[in-house]
C-alpha cells in the first residue's frame, strides 16, 4: 500500500499570528514538504491545480519536475489535474515529459474542478463539466497509446495525423486515477478504463464515500478488469497530531475554525465525529485511518492533507515527522495483515512495464 | 402511501404547523397515508452548515431523504418580506433539482394579512414548477383573520382532495432517469435496488456515444 500527502496549495493567513505567507514562501514550502515526504519514507506527493487566488499551484508539472530533480524515490502525482479546462494534448505532453525526467516516478489524478469562473477563463462551460471530462480523457488516453492520432470531438479542434511528443517513457502511459466526490459518472469512467478511483473522503461522511467506492468496484468488475476487490482505490485523509490529544485539539482549533471550506461552520467536535478528520494522538490517527478499510475495502493509496489552513511550515514538518515515525509504519503493518494475496498494489511505472512485457511476450 | 409535510414555521406553537396538520389530516380523510412531518425550524443550524460545508448532518439527511422518497408533499411556509421564508427556501435549495420531478405537491402559506396571499402564486408555485413537481391547483393561504372566519376549512378540503387524487392517480416516474440506468448493486442481482441509497450510473459507452467522440 502507498502512503503520501496531497496539498491544495492554499495561501491562507495563520489565524494565530495574522501573517500571510508570500506566494514564493508558499511555493517553496510545498517543495520543502515534498522533500520531507521522501525523507520520512512516504511514497507519494501530490499537488493540486488551481487558477485563482488564494492558491499557488497553477503549473503542476513545473513544480513536480523541480521536486523530481531533488528526490530519488517519491512518486509525483496530482490532486487533481483539471481534465475539463486543460487541453488534453498539453496534458499528454507535459506528463510524458515529466515521466522521462523523473524516470517514471509519475502518475496523475483527473478532476473536473468546481470553481465556476475557471471554465470560461479557459474557454469552457461548467455545465459541460462531465462531458468535458469524458471526451478530453478519451482523447488523452489515445494520445498516450497511439503514435498517430486522427480525432474529432465536440469540444476541441480536430487532430489529423497528430503525434504527442515525447512518447510516454518505455511506451507506458502514466497510471491515471480519477478523483470525484459525488459524481457517479466519474466512478463509472474510472471503472470503464480500469483506472484508479480516488475519493477525497475528507469533507464528507463515510457512508457517502462507501457508496461511491462500492459503485466503482462493482463497475470495475463489470468491465472485466478483475474482481471488485481488485479495483484500485485511493482515499484522502486529514490529520493533526500531538503526542497528547488535548494538545492537538487546542493547537489545531484556531486553524480549523478559520479554515477555507469548513471554517466558520460546524464545530471541530462535530466535524471529527462525522468525517475522517482526526485531531488527536498518533494512536487515534492510526485507529481512524484503519477504519477506512471497513467501508472502502482493502485499498491501494492513502493520501493525507497536512499543510492547509495557514499552518506554518515548521508545524507541518513536525506533523510529517510524527506521520513518518509513528503512524505510517504501523499502518503499513496493519493494512498488510489480513490483506488477501490477490488484491494488487497500486500500479507503478515498473509494474506497468513488467505487465506490458508479459503481454508482448 | 407516504405523505411528507414540510412545515417552516418558527414559533412554537406555530400557525404554519397548525395549517400543515389540518392539511395532512384532510388528505388522510381522502386516501390512506402515512404522515411524516419535517419541522424545518429544528434543522436550521444543519441547513446553514450544509450550505457552507457541502454535506448534510444526520437529521437533515434523514429529512431530505424523507422528502425525496415521499409519494406526496404538503409544504407550508410563513410569509416573510413578501415571499417564502429564507429558511424554507434554503431547505429546498438543498434538494436535488431532479428529486421532486413528477411529485404531487400541495403549497400553503400563513401570514398576518390576506394581502400577501398571492405569494403562493408568484413565489411558491414557480419554485415547485422549476423543480418539475406537479402542484395541485388549489393553494391554501391562511391569514390571521381566516382562523376565525368561514371558508378556510373548505379550501383545505378542496386542496387536500386534489392532492389525494394526484397521489392515487399519478405515481412518481423514474422514467426521466433512463431505463438503462444501473446502480452500485449490480443490476439484476435479485432484490429491487434501494433507490434512496444507491447511486445511478449511465453505462460508459452510452455516455461516450452521446458526445459522438471518435
Amino acid at each position: 500500500m502507498q502512503f503520501g500527502i496531497f496539498s491544495v496549495g492554499d495561501v491562507t493567513p495563520d489565524p494565530t499570528t495574522g501573517r500571510t505567507p508570500t506566494e514564493r514562501e508558499r511555493i517553496k514550502a510545498m517543495v520543502a514538504i515534498a522533500l520531507k515526504a521522501e525523507e520520512i519514507g512516504l511514497d507519494v506527493f501530490a499537488t493540486g491545480e488551481h487558477h485563482n487566488p488564494p492558491f499557488v499551484p497553477s503549473s503542476p508539472t513545473t513544480m513536480l519536475g523541480y521536486i523530481a530533480a531533488r528526490t530519488e524515490r517519491l512518486i509525483l502525482s496530482t490532486s487533481t489535474t483539471l481534465i475539463t479546462t486543460n487541453d488534453p494534448v498539453k496534458i499528454a505532453e507535459d506528463f510524458a515529459m515529466l515521466q522521462h525526467l523523473a524516470d517514471g516516478r509519475v502518475d496523475l489524478m483527473m478532476g473536473r474542478g468546481n470553481t465556476g469562473p475557471v471554465y470560461p477563463w479557459f474557454g469552457q462551460d461548467i455545465r459541460q463539466g462531465v462531458n468535458l471530462a469524458i471526451e478530453n480523457y478519451a482523447l488523452l488516453h489515445r494520445l498516450w497509446r497511439e503514435d498517430v492520432v486522427n480525432w474529432e470531438g465536440k469540444f476541441r479542434t480536430p487532430l489529423q495525423g497528430f503525434t504527442a511528443t515525447p512518447r510516454p517513457l518505455d511506451g507506458v502511459p502514466p497510471f491515471v486515477w480519477h478523483g470525484s466526490i459525488r459524481s457517479p459518472e466519474i466512478a463509472e469512467q474510472a471503472a470503464y478504463y480500469g483506472d484508479g478511483f480516488f475519493h477525497n473522503n475528507i469533507f464528507w461522511p463515510a457512508d457517502h464515500t462507501k457508496r461511491m467506492v462500492e459503485l466503482y468496484r462493482t463497475r470495475y468488475a463489470h468491465y472485466g478488469h478483475g474482481t471488485p476487490e481488485q479495483a484500485i482505490v485511493g482515499l484522502g485523509g486529514q490529520v493533526f497530531m500531538r503526542k497528547n490529544s488535548q494538545d492537538a485539539v487546542r493547537e489545531f482549533r484556531p486553524y480549523f475554525d478559520n479554515a477555507p471550506v469548513y471554517g466558520h461552520g460546524p464545530s471541530l467536535e462535530d466535524f471529527t465525529d462525522q468525517t475522517p478528520l482526526t485531531v488527536g494522538s498518533p494512536q487515534q490517527v492510526i485507529e481512524k485511518t484503519l477504519s477506512f478499510r471497513e467501508y472502502a475495502g482493502d485499498y491501494q493509496r492513502q493520501l493525507f492533507l497536512m499543510d492547509h489552513a495557514g499552518l506554518p511550515l515548521k508545524t507541518v514538518l513536525e506533523q510529517l515527522d510524527l506521520l513518518g515515525e509513528e503512524v505510517v509504519p504501523v499502518l503499513r503493518k496493519e493494512f498488510a495483515a489480513g490483506r488477501p494475496a490477490d488484491v494488487p498494489e497500486a500500479p507503478t511505472h515498473a509494474s506497468l512495464l513488467a505487465a506490458q512485457e508479459v503481454s508482448v511476450a | 402511501m407516504k405523505l411528507v409535510v414540510v412545515s417552516a414555521g418558527l414559533s412554537v406553537p406555530s400557525s404554519t404547523r397548525l395549517l400543515a396538520d389540518r392539511l395532512a389530516a384532510a388528505t388522510a380523510r381522502h386516501t390512506p397515508v402515512d404522515v411524516q412531518v419535517v419541522e424545518v425550524r429544528e434543522l436550521a443550524v444543519e441547513i446553514a452548515h450544509h450550505l457552507t460545508n457541502g454535506f448534510p448532518g444526520r437529521a437533515l439527511s434523514a429529512a431530505l431523504d424523507a422528502v425525496t422518497g415521499a409519494d406526496g408533499l404538503i409544504v407550508v411556509t410563513p410569509v416573510f418580506t413578501a415571499s417564502y421564508s429564507g429558511l424554507f427556501k434554503s431547505f429546498f435549495d438543498l434538494i436535488d433539482p431532479a428529486a421532486l420531478t413528477g411529485k404531487p405537491v400541495l403549497i400553503a402559506a400563513t401570514g398576518g394579512t390576506a394581502r400577501h396571499s398571492l405569494v403562493l402564486e408568484h413565489a411558491l408555485r414557480p419554485l415547485f414548477a422549476y423543480l418539475r413537481a406537479v402542484v395541485v391547483p388549489t393553494a391554501v393561504y391562511a391569514a390571521s383573520e381566516d382562523w376565525g372566519a368561514p371558508g378556510l376549512a373548505e379550501r383545505i378540503d378542496r386542496a387536500a382532495a386534489e392532492l389525494a387524487a394526484l397521489m392515487t392517480g399519478l405515481t412518481r416516474s423514474d422514467a426521466a432517469i433512463g431505463s438503462n440506468a444501473v446502480t452500485g448493486r449490480e443490476a439484476g442481482a435479485g432484490s429491487a435496488p434501494d433507490t434512496a441509497d444507491a447511486l445511478r450510473v449511465v453505462p460508459f459507452e452510452e455516455q461516450l456515444a452521446r458526445l459522438g467522440a471518435a
